[in-house]
């Protein structure tokens, strides 16, 4: 069947785009229930306060108003992603720790009442001394923001492979050094929204998020209510980029605010509370050691990162070590010892990020062309000389199973002229590039699988039932897609109920990019236990062995003899009269180590599989202004194999801008616990007239266990971009960056720096 | 985000629309293109009983040619105003900053007058109440306190229009009618360098016309952005050359234009010029690059529009 | 506070309400009319995903207090087709994978609609210009460029 794809490979349209360009998709804030009130949060004004009392009595006198809510109508139960990062209360009863936390809510019959009546709740509060700069939280001095992590260190994680001090001693040569990246804000379209309805002891709630399963556990926890009377519904969801993975705070408020009134509930988070109060990007101080051989190869990697996770623990280990681990799946580390850092500091709540890592990223790699070119060597050649190769294991253990990566390194050189153009760099010119492998699902424990069912009409219709989720990549999409391949009906006939934790099994969700590798596959064993049964029945209708029987637009036919043909929806009903209707079951479990685990035993299958990607960049730096101008860009990925090219590109496309330009322009200002720009101004997200000239290309790996060979589709440019800028950057200055991103200011104060000394 | 109440009022005549503010005691606001308005009301920045809109006003969206001058109306939308040939051949600097103004869809809404008499920005004023209040209260918001450089008694927040300080370097005029009559001073005397209440316009006055006299110019308007589009200027230099003579304004740092004069144009006045701009150039940490960083970019984007100009002194 | 009556010819359909004062065309869209296909992003006028036409001009509808628009003909996403036939661009959208996860897809379109309809024949360097009053923070653009392209060029 493999070669001959019918619609798995082609540029097809997305099977939810028709809503989206007619106004019909419909997003949380645009839901309208019977009976709906409005509901509005009062912040934290402290970044680190004691709540000594709560007072919500009078704004319930307000006209209009159904329900006042604080942490004290909750239960109790603080949430983590981890037994042992229990942390997060949601709405706090002991302290407020960031300035915009949710202290209280109002719900009430319209926005103007439950404003008027958050001005009339009344908090105490006893001011603590604040911190808002991990390394000063460290210190002993600092004051502490939890009381279970000591030195407000969330967590600490430490790898130790082979002997890294023995391999630095005889390395060639050893290079250390130190850099800084201010965290990134998501700026999805969407500010975060949420409606919660309960009636009839039941909960639903719609919000835009990257997981409704593991959402609705968390809920069922923090609500104590049995999983299953809450019920995470399908919504579309506009952009979520690793920040809308983990239980909100504002889905607890609408919860509540929902119990207490018995009426629906929506809450719509505004701009600034949506880059405030939901979530933010580490900041890191990364401390890179490397040490090579003569001939480039890497023999030791020691790495000291600090990441500022703000006031809650969020993933806490996840986002501690993904960003090593993003790279040492890429490359041959013999030698590595990493100790990451996740600190608490009082300011708001740092998630994952395109994956995550990427200023990490973009330091190893600018690092080590200085270290190349030293030894005479360029990017290419060291990025060869070092990239795994499928067979062999990462530094902790995990095997690499399809890897496209030297054909995403040589494909985007050959593309872009890198090797001329890198030697013939000028001081305001240079030609960067950047790799990475990614993880296509990690460790979730039984939630790293997935399983889909799949109904058949009696007219031969699909409804194909997944709790894959899309938060704009492409996801639903390529569950039809993937159906309609195999069961040889148009993308049109099959219906998609995703996403609703009630109907759709479990799934790991989109933020471990999980959806090809792990949620298609389950659709597609789904669909081809469907496919069994129905060339079953047609090759005893039609007098032919099973194996002559193919299905395409919606009809079996006998491949050797064509004629030889019955309509799906024949045979569908037949089945129904047999009493055993056409359903398809299938689940995937990737292969991975179900003992791995981030802080205990950080060693183990870490992925089912990884893609790769290779990212370059070419810049001009206007020297008396420091402002960087990216003409060209070509970004190359493996994605195994594209089941929709289109959607591929779109996702490598936009990463060049969301990480390729934000290297120039992204990042979060602070004034101590106040983010200072915090809208969509003074934030400077790319627009049209900023994106370079920018071509793609996909390689093919064909992983032996992806549906149809395919793995995730594009998220190495999310990372990989950020590092081809700094690159191109240190190819042009040979410096390695300060501090990210490389805004005018910065760009123009390393300039001045290197007129001083020596290149 | 929901707006605060307040009441909504069409003025069809100038006198109208004064008589109106009048009625209400100055808890008033004039609404043209409500792109700088609408978001200050959002954020309760401002807080008017009514809102008083002129777009219906005859006569204020007028562009003429009178005696030997060019009114422009001050309703006219900065997308038609660039389209109006006066304005590409005689005003290139004024052409430049409409072209570089936000971008091509708030052009098509913002007016010139509107742009003109933008309200001044700073990074911990524009924000919500909620984040304002947390904070503490600014001396721009009437407290006590700057909130960018302590123990200032002066407000720092920074003039980004755009199109005042091209039309600064060409003479421009205003004229302001109020119940009390009509007057009419050159555009530089519209700001207060107070950034507190950044216009000398008095309460109630409505800018009626932009007079500029129609003698050709050469010109440019060089604006340090992040982006390319939508952004405000983190500094703008506006450049006119009239002959051997140059004015040079300098917008984005501070409360007001700065306005410069040379009498001849050569390389040493050019870098005078650029000298002493960078020397009155006093920005602070209220935008998003740094304030070392924008102070050292007024010369070279003075150096730039001389340059593209080709007038005298570029190399 | 007195409402504030307001006619509005919206997508071709003479509508007349009682609005308030102080109300924006994006909430009496969404709220009242359910029109929920222009977005709110931002709400300060920096992001463009709630672009109406009023009059066929684009502008921001967080920014219009309704009142102002008394009259005018206003155009939305949800207006655009032609009974069941989508406008060239929404097609275009659609086929040249421009439409990501949509929450800017309405405004991006409807910015293009007036750029086509004000210059058949834009250069690309004029859609660029254009397209640049949005903000789209999935899809990098280029998709959507090449979508206003190819309509252009039919």
């Amino acid at each position: 069947m493999d070669e001959n794809l019918k619609i798995v490979g082609k540029r097809v349209i997305r099977s939810n785009s028709y809503a989206k360009v007619t106004g019909g998709a419909l997003y949380t804030a645009d839901l309208k229930l019977p009976g709906m009130l409005y509901a509005k949060v009062l912040r934290s004004p402290y970044p680190h306060a004691k709540i000594l009392n709560i007072d919500v009595s009078k704004a319930l006198k307000v006209p209009g108003v159904k329900a006042a809510i604080s942490g004290f109508d909750a239960y109790g139960v603080k949430w983590g992603v981890f037994r042992y990062t229990q942390d997060h209360a949601m709405l706090p009863t002991d302290k407020v720790r960031y300035i915009g936390e949710d202290v209280a809510a109002v719900a009430a019959v319209d926005e103007e009442s439950a404003i008027e009546a958050l001005s009339l709740i009344k908090v105490e509060y006893e001011p603590l001394e604040a911190v808002f700069d991990p390394v000063e939280a460290m210190k002993d001095t600092a004051p502490q923001i939890h009381e279970q992590y000591k030195n407000n260190i969330n967590i600490h994680i430490h790898i130790e492979v082979g002997d890294v001090d023995k391999a630095m001693a005889k390395a060639y040569i050893v290079r250390e050094d130190t850099f800084k990246a201010k965290g990134e804000a998501y700026a999805m379209m969407e500010p975060y929204a949420v409606v919660a309805s309960y009636a009839n002891g039941y909960l639903d709630l719609w919000m835009p998020n990257a997981g409704p399963h593991v959402r609705a556990k968390a809920l069922s926890n923090l609500l104590k209510l049995p999983l299953n009377r809450v019920r995470v519904r399908h919504i579309n969801s506009g952009g979520a980029f690793g920040g809308r993975s983990e239980v909100a705070p504002g889905d607890l408020v609408a919860s509540l605010l929902s119990i207490k009134s018995g009426r629906p509930v929506k809450l719509v988070l505004t701009r600034e509370e949506n880059a405030m109060c939901s979530r933010q990007v580490h900041d890191i101080i990364a401390t890179v050691k490397t040490g090579m051989k003569k001939d480039g190869t890497i023999v030791a990697k020691e790495y000291k990162t600090i990441y500022d996770g703000g006031a809650y623990s969020s993933t806490g280990p996840i986002a501690t070590s993904i960003p090593y681990y993003v790279y040492e799946e890429c490359y041959r580390l013999p030698n590595v010892r990493y100790d990451g850092y996740r600190v608490f500091t009082n300011k708001g709540i740092r998630g994952m990020y395109g994956c995550h890592g990427r200023a990490f990223l973009a330091g190893n790699e600018a690092q080590m062309d200085l270290m190349a070119k030293e030894l005479g060597l360029d990017p290419v050649e060291v990025r060869l000389k070092n990239g795994l190769t499928a067979g062999e294991l990462t530094a902790t253990k995990s095997k690499i199973i399809s890897c496209g990566l030297k054909d995403t390194i040589i494909q985007a050189a050959e593309k872009s002229d890198f090797k001329k153009k890198w030697k013939k760099h000028t001081r305001n010119k240079g030609i960067g590039m950047g790799c990475v492998a990614i993880m296509c699902g990690f460790p979730m424990g039984f939630r790293s699988g997935s399983s889909c069912y799949v109904k058949i009409n009696d007219d031969g219709q699909v409804t194909l039932i997944t709790g894959m989720v899309d938060n704009g990549q492409g996801n639903e999409s390529l569950a039809v897609q993937v159906a309609s391949e195999v069961l040889g009906i148009p993308m049109d006939d099959i219906n998609l109920v995703n996403a609703d934790t009630e109907v759709t099994n479990l799934d790991p969700g989109s933020y471990s990019q999980a959806a090809a590798y792990v949620g298609a596959n389950a659709v597609k064993a789904a669909c081809e236990d469907a496919r069994k049964k129905i060339i079953a029945i047609a090759s005893k209708k039609l007098g032919v062995p099973e194996e002559e029987i193919d299905l395409k637009d919606r009809v079996a036919y006998s491949v050797k003899t064509p004629d030889k043909r019955m309509p799906i929806s024949w045979i569908t009903r037949e089945a129904f009269f047999k009493g055993e209707p056409i359903v398809g079951t299938g689940s995937f479990f990737p292969d991975i180590d179900l003992e791995r685990e981030w802080v205990s035993k950080p060693e183990g299958q870490m992925a089912g599989t990884y893609s790769f990607g290779t990212s370059v960049a070419e810049i001009e730096i206007d020297e008396e202004t420091g402002k960087i101008k990216v003409p060209k860009f070509i970004a190359a990925h493996d994605c195994g194999r594209p089941i929709n090219p289109m959607a591929v590109e779109g996702q490598m496309e936009g990463s060049v801008g969301q990480a390729g330009i934000a290297t120039i322009f992204e990042g979060n200002m602070w004034y101590k616990g106040f983010l200072l720009n915090p809208d969509l101004l003074e934030y400077k997200v790319p627009l049209a007239c900023d994106m370079p000239d920018i071509e793609t290309i996909i390689v093919s790996s064909n992983d032996p266990k992806g549906p149809f060979g395919a793995k995730e589709g594009g998220l190495t440019i999310r990372m990989n971009a950020y590092s081809a800028i700094a690159c191109a950057f240190t190819n042009a200055t040979g410096m390695l960056f300060e501090e990210l991103p490389l805004t005018p200011d910065n760009v123009l104060k390393l300039l001045e720096k290197n007129k001083g000394g020596k290149r | 985000m929901i707006l605060p109440k307040f009441d909504y009022k069409k003025a069809r005549t100038i006198e109208e629309a004064l008589e109106l503010y009048n009625k209400h005691d100055g808890n008033a606001f004039y609404l043209a293109g409500g792109t700088d308005l609408v978001p200050l009301i959002k954020l309760r920045l401002l807080q008017p009983k009514v809102i008083i809109d002129l777009k219906g006003i005859d006569g204020l969206k007028d562009i003429k040619k009178m005696n030997n001058s060019l009114v422009v109306g001050p309703n006219i939308t900065l997308f038609e105003l660039k389209q109006n040939p006066f304005i590409k051949d005689y005003f290139p600097c004024l052409f430049e900053s409409l072209e570089a103004t936000s971008c091509e869809t708030l052009q098509m809404r913002g007016t010139i007058g509107g742009n003109i008499l933008q309200n001044t920005r700073c990074l911990q004023y524009n924000k919500s109440l909620e984040w304002r209040t947390a904070r503490g209260f600014c001396l721009k918001m009437g407290g006590k306190v700057c909130n960018v450089v302590p123990n200032s008694k002066s407000c720092f927040s920074n003039y980004c229009g755009d199109n005042a300080p091209s039309l600064m370097t060409i003479d421009a005029k205003a004229k302001l009618v109020s119940a009390k009559g009509e007057r009419t001073v050159r555009l530089e005397k519209l700001f207060s360098e107070d950034g507190r209440s950044p216009f000398t316009i008095k309460p109630g006055e409505i800018l009626k016309e932009i007079i500029i006299p129609l003698k050709k110019t050469k010109g440019a308007y060089e604006k340090l952005t992040v982006r390319g589009s939508i952004d405000y200027p983190l500094v703008g230099v506006a450049v006119t050359v009239k002959k051997d003579a140059a004015v040079v304004a300098v917008t984005g740092i501070g409360p007001s234009p700065h306005l410069y004069e040379i009498k001849e144009i050569n390389e040493k006045s050019i870098n005078e010029v650029a000298d002493w701009a960078y020397e009155d150039a006093r920005p602070v940490l209220n935008a998003v690059l740094t304030p070392l960083y924008r102070k050292k970019m007024v010369p070279v984007l003075i150096k730039r529009a001389f340059k593209r100009i080709g007038a005298g002194g570029g190399r | 506070m007195k409402t504030i009556k307001v006619m509005l010819n919206v997508n071709n359909e003479k509508v007349t309400l009682q609005v308030k004062p102080y109300e924006t065309l994006l909430e009496t869209l969404r709220e009242r009319l359910s029109l929920t296909g222009a977005k709110e992003s931002c709400s300060l006028g920096s992001c463009g995903a709630c672009t109406v036409l009023v009059n066929g001009t684009p502008m921001r509808s967080c920014l219009i207090l309704t009142p102002e628009v008394e009259g005018a003909s206003i155009t939305t996403i949800e207006g655009l087709k032609n009974g069941e036939k989508l406008h060239p661009l929404q097609q275009a959208f659609m086929e040249k994978g421009a439409v990501q996860c949509g929450f800017c897809t309405s405004g991006m379109i409807l910015t293009a609609k007036a750029l086509l309809d004000r210059n058949k024949k834009p250069e690309k360097r004029d859609i660029v210009k254009t397209m640049s009053s949005n903000i789209c923070r999935c899809t990098g653009y280029k998709k959507i460029i090449e979508a206003v392209e190819e309509t252009s060029k039919k």
